[in-house]
Formats: structure tokens, sequence, C-alpha cells
């Protein structure tokens, strides 16, 4: 009878039903929302708006009206007004496997912040922008050119603000001695943001390899972003995988159900 | 390949590490060689652009300051073998004698910023401005992307010396995978200064 009186308390969990694996439910639907948010964002720029790949900068200006007024891109900007929030929960996933890694919270916050800045300039801008010229009939054409110049600005040339979050998400994973995400793929990382800053000509050029449409500024870069976000959320999937349950941020939740001992229920 | 199975302990008792390895970490050789692709594919870019316009790149490159691109050529080159000689020297344990080769390999490292920035300024002050035409923006864009590579680089060796400074045993993954770095950077600039300077 001692026995069991004792040993209750130190064996807590033992008392609760055993759950089954859906400890990481938060993280797992926080993941599975940005393929969706990312399919969406696809179907809205490319076959959609055509919004991207980018139109010219030195555009005719009859062009940029048309496009500006055009349906299909107001049925866009509606869409992306909508679900432009899944981007912070996408976002999440990086921050909740960063904080597990054995680095300053600087890296996590630094990350934070530049996918919030980011986000604003590269995201909401260009959204109002072109959004603007989609619900507002009646601005003159050189006012559409303007907002089509902001628009293609803020979203191709405010990469510097994604740079400083990848830089610290690189370095985060480069630092880390949890091995939390691969070595490798903290390198990858370093890649992707120095060809972002390769994005730094836009504001210059109005043609060539240089230009908000080129080959140097959006192909190569596009072409080493889009593999390596599909390569970056495969290491992601893992490491939520692999992530021990008593190393959750809510692993306290599921270790408080312990009724007979006195000390937790003084602290709740 | 002189150590390959045993540890060779020298007489200052520290121990150097087999000879049979990828020098550095394996990762680091992941990121030198993603980095030489990247690099190599602009420098395809450029090339098939300079082909399209090869009067106005011709014209433009005579207008670049070859002495000093010749005296970076130079420094890195000695920067980079005196963090070979500073890292074999680590390797053999003869930590004083690297830290020593490693901050005048710093030192030339600090060199090439600051010729670069006797570059820079007159040539943008002149009105040769990455706006000017596509060649110059191409020589902006690559050699100012070389640079972040050099202070980068910079930053590392800083970190080297330090670890050589307060460690008894030098961490031979990390100085190799500095000096692993350093070396690509000078291959890089030496491509560059074929590419934009020399190429005829």
């Amino acid at each position: 009878m001692s026995d069991t009186v004792v040993t209750a308390p130190e064996f807590p969990a033992e008392s609760a039903p055993p759950r089954p694996r859906n400890r990481k439910r938060d993280q797992w639907i926080a993941f599975w929302l940005v393929p969706i948010f990312f399919n969406l964002f696809g179907v809205v720029f490319v076959p959609l708006s055509w919004m991207m790949p980018p139109r010219p900068p030195n555009n005719p200006t009859p062009a940029i009206v048309e496009f500006m007024q055009s349906h299909n891109l107001l049925i866009a900007c509606a869409v992306l007004t909508v679900c432009f929030g899944l981007a912070s929960v996408g976002n999440a996933v990086y921050l909740i496997q960063i904080k597990r890694m054995s680095v300053s919270p600087v890296f996590r916050y630094s990350v934070m912040m530049g996918a919030m800045t980011g986000t604003i300039v590269g995201m909401l801008f260009p959204m109002f922008c072109f959004g603007l010229g989609a619900f507002r009939s009646g601005y003159e054409p050189s006012t559409l050119s303007m907002l089509y110049d902001f628009g293609y600005l803020a979203f191709i040339g405010s990469l510097g603000c994604f740079c400083v979050m990848w830089m610290s998400f690189g370095l985060a994973i480069i630092l880390d001695k949890n091995n939390v995400l691969p070595k490798w793929l903290g390198y990858y990382t370093v890649w992707q943001y120095v060809t972002e800053l390769m994005a730094a000509p836009v504001w210059i050029s109005k043609s060539g390899p240089f230009a908000w449409n080129g080959l140097m500024t959006f192909w190569f870069a596009m072409v080493l972003y889009v593999s390596w976000q599909i390569i970056v959320y495969v290491c992601i999937y893992r490491a939520i995988k692999n992530q021990p349950d008593d190393t959750l941020e809510t692993a306290w939740l599921h270790a408080e159900v312990a009724p007979s001992d006195p000390r937790p229920k003084a602290d709740a | 390949m002189t150590n390959v199975a045993d540890p060779d302990i020298r007489d200052t008792g520290r121990i150097a590490h087999p000879r049979n390895h990828l020098p550095g970490e394996s990762s680091m050789w992941f990121f030198v060689i993603g980095d030489l692709l990247i690099f190599g594919v602009y420098f395809i870019g450029y090339v098939y652009y300079r082909g399209l316009d090869p009067d106005l790149f011709l014209q433009s490159q005579a207008r670049l300051n070859l002495d000093i691109g010749a005296i970076n050529t130079v420094i890195l080159l000695t920067s980079s073998l005196f963090v070979a000689l500073g890292t074999s020297a680590a390797r053999n344990g003869k930590v004083p004698e690297a830290i020593r080769l490693f901050g005048l390999a710093f030192a030339f490292g600090v060199a090439f910023p600051v010729m670069k920035a006797f570059e820079y300024i007159p040539e943008v002050t002149a009105g040769l401005t990455p706006g000017t035409n596509l060649f110059f923006m191409y020589y902006y864009v690559m050699t100012g992307l070389h640079l972040c590579h050099v202070t980068l680089g910079l930053v590392i060796l800083g970190f080297v010396i330090r670890s050589l400074r307060i460690t008894v045993k030098p961490r031979m993954s990390f100085v190799e995978s500095a000096a692993t770095y350093w070396h690509m950077v000078d291959l890089l600039w030496i491509l560059l200064f074929a590419l934009l300077y020399l190429m005829r």
C-alpha cells in the first residue's frame, strides 16, 4: 500500500491514458499549410494573373493598364488578401525548430523579424499596388505605371529583408550542436541568400539580365530558391518527425497530469 | 600523405590528425562546390552577354584599373600561401607559428578590400557606376559578391586565430574548413580577374 502511495507521484505519466502520436499536431498543421499556401500562391501568380514570371519593366503603358485592370488580377488579389496570413503560420515551423538549436535566441528573433519585414514589403506592398489597380478603376495610366513599378520592385527588389532572415537561419543551422537540421542545409541556405542579394540591381536595370525579369536576378535566383524551398521542407519534415516528445515546447502540458502530487498543484 | 594510420605525436605533445581524410568538414566542401557551381553559372551568363555585344564589353573593360586588379591578385595569392603554411604548421602542432602565419594571411586579406576601395572610388567618381552599361553592372555585381565572400573569409580567419589562441589543441577540421574556404575565394578571384580584366 505504502509503495503505491510513494511511487505514484514519481511516475505520474503512467496514470494518464497513453496518448497516440498527436503531440506534434500543431506543428503538422503548420507544416501542411505550407504546401497549401505555396500551391495557392503559385496558382494565383502564374496561371491566374500571369504576374509571374514578371512582366517586363519597360512594358508599354497600354499593356500595363490592361494588366493592372484585368479581372484575373482582381481575383488574384482577392485570393491573396484572404490567404495572406498563411505565410506567418508557415514560418512558425522554422521558428519552432530554431528554438531547439543550441544557438543564441538572436538568430530566432532575426528570422522572425526578417520574415515579418520581408512579408510586409515583399507581399503586402505588391498586393496593395496590384490590388489598387485591380479594384479601383479610374486611375490615370501614369499612376497605374507607377503602381506597376512599385508592385514589382517591392516584390522582387525587397529581398534584402529575406536575406537577413535566411542568413540567420543558415548560420543557426551551421552553428547548432544539436544537429536539428543537417549542416549542408545551412550552407545551402547561405547560397540561397547570397543569390537573393543579386536582386539589388533590379532598381537600376530596366532590361537585360539584371532587370526584374532578367536571367541573373530572377531566373537563376528562382531556380535555386524553388529547389531550396522544397529541400528545406523535406528537412523540416524529418526534423519534426525525429523530434523527441519530451523536447516539445508543449511537453509541460502533458507532464502536468500528476493528480496525486501536491507540488504541481501548488504551482498551478 | 605521411601519417596514414596513426595520429602523429610531435615533441609538443599535440596530436595531428591522420592525413588520409578530406581536409575540413565535408559540409564545407558541399558549400564550396555549390558556390563554385553558382559562380560558374554567373560566368557563363557573363560570357553569353559579352558575346552579344563584344565591342561594348571591350571598351568598358579598357577603363578598369588593371594594376590594382593585378596587385589584388598577388595579395590574395600571398594570403592563400600563408593560410596553407599556417594550416600545415597547425597540423604539426606548431601553434605559435600557425598564429603568426594566419595573422599574416589576415593582414594580406584586409589589404584586398582596402585596394578594392582605391579601385572603386575613382571609378564611381568618374561616373562609372552599375547603371553605366551591362559590363559595369556585371563588374560591380560580381566583384561585389566576391567582396562579400572576402569579408566573410576574414571573419572566419579571425575565428581561426582566436581558436588557435585559446585552445591548447587546435581544432584541425575547423582550421582546414577555413583554409578551404579561403582558397575558394582566391580561386574565384583568379577567374574573375581573368574574365573581367584580361579577357580580350
